[in-house]
């Protein structure tokens, strides 16, 4: 035997992953070199392979078909919860432009009206400190209107979103 | 391990978040799923536990999934990180202690019949098999999962390394020591002689 008893040993070490069919072909090509030189290491071999075979045929154990049904039914009782959590995310955010664009839009829309009201009300101060302190004491209120609208519709999102919660823990 | 097309193709359906294609994930999936998770906790009640939770653990990751990967084995590393968690909380020297109660020990309903010439070579290798399978569970996990994903699932040791995410070299190295320990206890069994 050409071998040194270092390649020996290495080639020794991998007889165990030859049987699970685990080198890389390089390997597998040295194993099968050696094995075929080395009456030591082929029987080392043969002795890896029954192990090997019987790992493979191990008996495979079978869930029981209750615990299938329901692993599917909490599976997709989550997967429609995240439908329902998308779906509302989707329409939250639709709601939101929206009430944005609303407020942006009324905003010029209050502007003009309210000028028209001041002018209408008292139409030679429409110029005067009377129309501007008026103007000012409406915007205030009207920011303060939207401001409490947009408080409002959050709390009761956030209370609708803890309600619902409650609801699917006790479903 | 070979790449199944189908399992690809229900992977986007679910993705899209079709029921159809979750039920035929799962019963595709249930016996391998089933199988690794009770190699690992030895324990049936346990093993069912977590193969629902893994399965919950899918409908709420896939999303995330990178399509590009292997299915295969995201799901085992999905179940074996949440089998790693369960076995850490209840039972942490478990992950490296052999167990008497073993998974091992079901009952003959749940084995899948095997196909041998006559009743005596029926009967021998029922009784090696039974014989492994009582020195496979008295390993340690990281053993017992190696030889599951190795000659069960019929991973490739790039594949082992991806579920058990350690490097491929140390895989094989794992390998190869689970399969050595497997061989002592064996033999342990047949003192003065091999097992075979």
């Amino acid at each position: 035997m050409t071998m040194t008893m270092s390649e020996h040993d290495k080639i020794r070490e991998l007889l165990a992953l030859a049987a699970a069919d685990a080198l890389t072909s390089a390997e597998e090509k040295q194993v099968a070199e050696h094995v075929r030189s080395c009456i030591a290491c082929s029987n080392e071999l043969d002795a890896w392979r029954p192990i090997a075979t019987e790992l493979r045929r191990l008996p495979t154990p079978q869930p029981s078909s209750w615990l299938v049904q329901a692993t599917l039914a909490r599976a997709e009782a989550k997967l429609a919860e995240q439908a329902e959590h998308d779906w509302n995310r989707r329409v939250m955010i639709v709601v939101v432009a929206f009430a944005w664009l609303l407020t942006i839009v009324s905003w010029p829309v209050f502007q003009v009206v309210s000028a028209r009201f001041g002018n209408l009300l008292e139409p030679q101060f429409s110029h005067t400190l009377f129309s501007q302190t008026w103007f000012s004491h409406t915007s205030i209120s009207f920011a303060a209107f939207t401001a409490l609208g947009w408080l409002a519709g959050g709390v009761a999102a956030v209370m609708l979103a803890v309600r619902q919660r409650g609801e699917r823990r006790l479903a | 391990m070979a790449v199944d097309a189908d399992a690809d193709v229900d992977v986007v359906r679910l993705r899209r978040g079709d029921l159809n294609a979750l039920s035929e994930l799962i019963t595709r999936y249930q016996n391998r799923l089933y199988r690794y998770l009770l190699r690992i906790v030895r324990q049936p009640a346990e093993a069912e536990d977590l193969f629902q939770q893994t399965w919950l653990r899918v409908v709420e990751k896939i999303r995330s999934f990178d399509a590009s990967r292997n299915f295969d084995a995201w799901v085992f590393t999905l179940a074996r990180n949440l089998a790693i968690d369960h076995l850490r909380r209840i039972r942490p020297q478990s992950l490296d202690d052999p167990l008497a109660n073993s998974w091992h020990s079901e009952t003959v309903a749940d084995r899948i019949p095997c196909k041998d010439d006559t009743p005596l070579d029926h009967a021998l290798a029922a009784e090696r098999r039974t014989e492994i399978s009582e020195a496979m569970a008295g390993l340690p996990m990281m053993y017992r999962e190696v030889l599951t994903l190795r000659f069960e699932e019929e991973m490739t040791i790039e594949e082992i390394a991806q579920v058990t995410a350690v490097p491929v070299s140390t895989a094989k190295s794992r390998l190869r020591r689970s399969l050595e320990q497997l061989r002592y206890a064996l033999e342990a069994r047949h003192p003065g002689g091999t097992w075979q």
